[in-house]
C-alpha cells in the first residue's frame, strides 16, 4: 500500500518552510492591524519606544545626513563644473536627498540600529519565556511588545527621515556656500524649485513604509526566535537583512508608483 | 538620579514636532515657489511641435516666472495644445495679442514657455484665451544648418585644394608666390630708399637749422625776408610798368594815324620803306666801290700804305 503513506512535505523541506514563513508573516501583519485597532493602546509604551527608537537615533541620523549632504555635493561638483553648471548643484542635491537619499539612508541606518535591537530584545524575551510569562499575567504580549514598537518605528522613521533630509541640505549648503558663495535663500529657492509635492509625499510615504517594515520585521523575527541564545543572534541578524532587502524592494515599487502619479 | 516623570513624552513630542516643522516648512517653500496656493487662470496655445515640453515646465514673461504648463494634449491632426496656468496677479501684464514661444532655461536646461510682446491697446488675457505662437527653431533645425555649413566648408576646401578661385590660386600657384615675393622685395628696397631719403631730409633739415647758412637765413633771418619782399615788390612794379608800356604800344600800333601805326598798317608806306632801304643798299654798295677806288688813288695811296704797315707791326 505505497499510496497510503502520507507525504512528509508538500514540495520539499526548504520550500515548505519558506511558504510557511510567508504565511506566518502574513498572519503576523494581520494580527498587528487587528491588535492596533483595539484598545488598550499602551500610549506610554509607544512614547517610550519612540524615545528609544527615534530620539536616541537622532544624533546618528543627523550626523550621517550632514556628511551625506557634504559628500554628495562635493562628488557631484566636478561633473557639473565640466559643463559650467555648478549652479545646478542645489537642484541636483535637493532632488537626490528629498526623493531618495533622505528616506533611504535613514531607513537603512535604522534597519541596522533599531531592527537588530528589536529582534534581539524580543528574541531574548521569547527564548527566556518572558513572553509566555506576560500571557500568564493577563497582559497581551503582542499588543504590548509588537504593536507599540511597530507604531513607534512607523512614526519616528519618517520624522528621522525629514530631519536627515534637512540636515543633509544644510551640509550641502555649507559646501556650496564655501565654493560658490551662494546665499541660503538662493540655495533653498534653487533647490526646492525642482521639488514637487509628489516628491515630498512620496518620500514621506516611503518613510512610513520603511518604518513599518523595520518594526514589523524586527518584531516578527524576535517574536518567532527559537533555539536559545543562538536563535536570538540569528533573529537580530535576519531582522536587519530582511528589513534592508524589503526596503530596497519597496524603494523600487514606490518610486515607480510616484512616477506613474507624476506623469499621469 | 530622579528624572521628571514626563521627560520622555516631552522629548518625544518635541522630536515629532521638529519633524512636522520640517514637513510643513518644505510644503510651504514648495507651495510658495510653485505658487500652489495662489489663484490662477488657464490659457492655451497650439504648437506644431512642442520639442519635449512637459507639464510642470515654467512659463516666463519678461524673465519672470508667472506660471506653469498644466497640460499638453494633441489637437487636430498633428498639432499639440498646451494649456498653461498663469498667476492671477500676472495676467494684467499679458495682452491678448501677446505671443508664446518654446525656449530653454539656460543652454542645456529645461524647456520653458516664454510669453512676449503684446500691445497696451489690446485688452489683458482672460480665462480660456488662446495666444498665438511663434515657430521655434528646434535643435534638429540648428544641427541641419550646421550640417549645411559643414558641406559648404567642405566644398570650399575642395576648391581651395584644387587651386580654383582667387584664394585657391593664391595658395597653389607658385608664380603668384614669386610675384608677391618680388613685390615684397621691391617694397623692401623702396623702404630702404625711403630710409635713405629720410636720412637726407634729416641732414637737410639739420643744415637748414645751422645758423649762418643761406637756407637758415631764408627761413629765420627777417632782414633777408624783408629784402626779398622788397625785391618782389620792385619786380611787381616793373611788371606793372611793362604792362602799361605794352598797353600803350598796343594803343599806338592800333592807331593807324600814328607813325608806328602807319609803319605797321599802311602798305604803301611799307612799300616805300622797302624801296628806300633797297636804294640805300644800292647806294651803300656804290659808295663802297667809290671808296675802294679812292684808296688806290695816287693822292691817298701813301696814307693807306702807312696804315697797313702799322697794323702789320702790331
Amino acid at each position: 500500500m505505497i499510496n497510503s503513506i502520507p507525504r512528509k512535505y508538500l514540495f520539499s523541506k526548504g520550500v515548505d518552510q519558506y511558504f510557511t514563513e510567508v504565511y506566518l508573516a502574513y498572519k503576523f501583519v494581520v494580527r498587528f492591524f487587528k491588535e492596533a485597532s483595539r484598545p488598550p493602546f499602551h500610549l506610554r509604551e509607544i512614547i517610550n519606544q519612540c524615545f528609544e527608537i527615534g530620539v536616541k537615533s537622532l544624533p546618528l541620523i543627523t550626523l550621517t545626513g550632514f556628511i551625506i549632504g557634504i559628500v554628495f555635493t562635493q562628488q557631484s561638483r566636478p561633473s557639473l563644473s565640466e559643463f559650467g553648471a555648478t549652479s545646478w548643484l542645489p537642484s541636483l542635491v535637493s532632488i537626490a536627498i528629498v526623493r531618495a537619499l533622505g528616506a533611504l539612508v535613514t531607513a537603512l541606518i535604522c534597519a541596522g540600529k533599531v531592527g537588530s535591537s528589536i529582534g534581539a530584545e524580543l528574541g531574548s524575551m521569547k527564548v527566556t519565556e518572558q513572553i509566555e510569562a506576560m500571557e500568564v499575567s493577563a497582559i497581551n504580549p503582542f499588543k504590548y511588545l509588537v504593536v507599540t514598537r511597530v507604531i513607534a518605528t512607523t512614526i519616528t522613521i519618517p520624522v528621522l527621515g525629514l530631519c536627515c533630509g534637512f540636515v543633509a541640505l544644510l551640509g550641502s549648503y555649507l559646501n556650496v556656500h564655501s565654493f560658490e558663495s551662494t546665499s541660503i535663500v538662493s540655495f533653498f529657492n534653487n533647490g526646492f524649485s525642482t521639488i514637487t509635492f509628489i516628491d515630498i509625499f512620496s518620500s514621506l510615504f516611503k518613510s512610513l513604509a520603511y518604518g513599518f517594515t523595520i518594526g514589523i520585521v524586527g518584531c516578527y523575527k524576535g517574536y518567532h526566535a527559537v533555539k536559545g541564545t543562538r536563535g536570538v543572534g540569528r533573529a537580530a541578524n535576519q531582522a536587519v537583512v530582511l528589513a534592508m532587502f524589503l526596503i530596497f524592494i519597496e524603494e523600487v515599487v514606490i518610486v515607480q508608483m510616484a512616477n506613474w502619479i507624476r506623469y499621469y | 538620579m530622579n528624572e521628571p516623570k514626563n521627560k520622555r513624552p516631552v522629548i518625544v513630542g518635541l522630536f515629532i514636532l521638529t519633524g512636522i516643522f520640517f514637513l510643513i516648512g518644505g510644503i510651504l517653500i514648495i507651495g510658495n515657489l510653485h505658487s500652489t496656493f495662489s489663484k490662477k487662470i488657464s490659457i492655451s496655445t497650439v504648437f506644431d511641435n512642442v520639442n519635449g515640453l512637459q507639464p510642470g515646465n515654467n512659463i516666463w514673461f519678461s524673465g519672470v516666472k508667472i506660471g506653469t504648463v498644466k497640460k499638453i494634449e494633441f489637437f487636430g491632426m498633428s498639432q499639440v495644445k498646451v494649456i498653461m496656468n498663469i498667476n492671477n496677479e500676472s495676467k494684467q501684464y499679458i495682452r491678448k495679442d501677446a505671443k508664446v514661444k518654446i525656449s530653454t532655461d539656460g543652454l542645456i536646461g529645461n524647456k520653458i514657455l516664454v510669453i512676449y510682446g503684446g500691445t497696451f491697446s489690446s485688452p489683458e488675457i482672460e480665462e480660456g484665451d488662446t495666444l498665438l505662437n511663434e515657430k521655434i527653431l528646434s535643435t534638429e533645425d540648428i544641427l541641419n544648418t550646421f550640417q549645411q555649413n559643414n558641406l559648404n566648408v567642405l566644398a570650399l576646401t575642395k576648391k581651395l585644394a584644387a587651386g580654383e578661385g582667387t584664394i585657391g590660386k593664391l595658395l597653389n600657384n607658385d608664380s603668384i608666390y614669386y610675384n608677391i615675393s618680388e613685390t615684397i622685395k621691391s617694397l623692401q628696397k623702396a623702404s630702404e630708399n625711403a630710409q635713405v631719403l629720410l636720412a637726407s631730409l634729416s641732414n637737410f633739415s639739420e643744415k637748414m637749422n645751422t645758423k649762418g647758412t643761406l637756407a637758415n637765413d631764408l627761413v629765420t633771418d627777417t632782414s633777408v625776408f624783408y629784402s626779398l619782399k622788397t625785391s618782389v615788390l620792385n619786380f611787381q612794379r616793373i611788371s606793372d610798368s611793362a604792362t602799361v608800356f605794352v598797353n600803350n604800344l598796343k594803343i599806338a600800333t592800333d592807331n593807324t594815324k600814328s607813325p608806328v601805326g602807319i609803319l605797321l598798317h599802311d602798305e604803301q608806306t611799307g612799300t616805300d620803306l622797302k624801296t628806300t632801304i633797297s636804294n640805300l643798299k644800292t647806294s651803300s654798295e656804290k659808295l663802297d666801290k667809290d671808296l675802294e677806288a679812292l684808296q688806290h688813288n695816287f693822292l691817298l695811296r701813301r696814307y693807306f700804305n702807312k696804315e697797313a704797315k702799322k697794323n702789320k707791326k702790331q
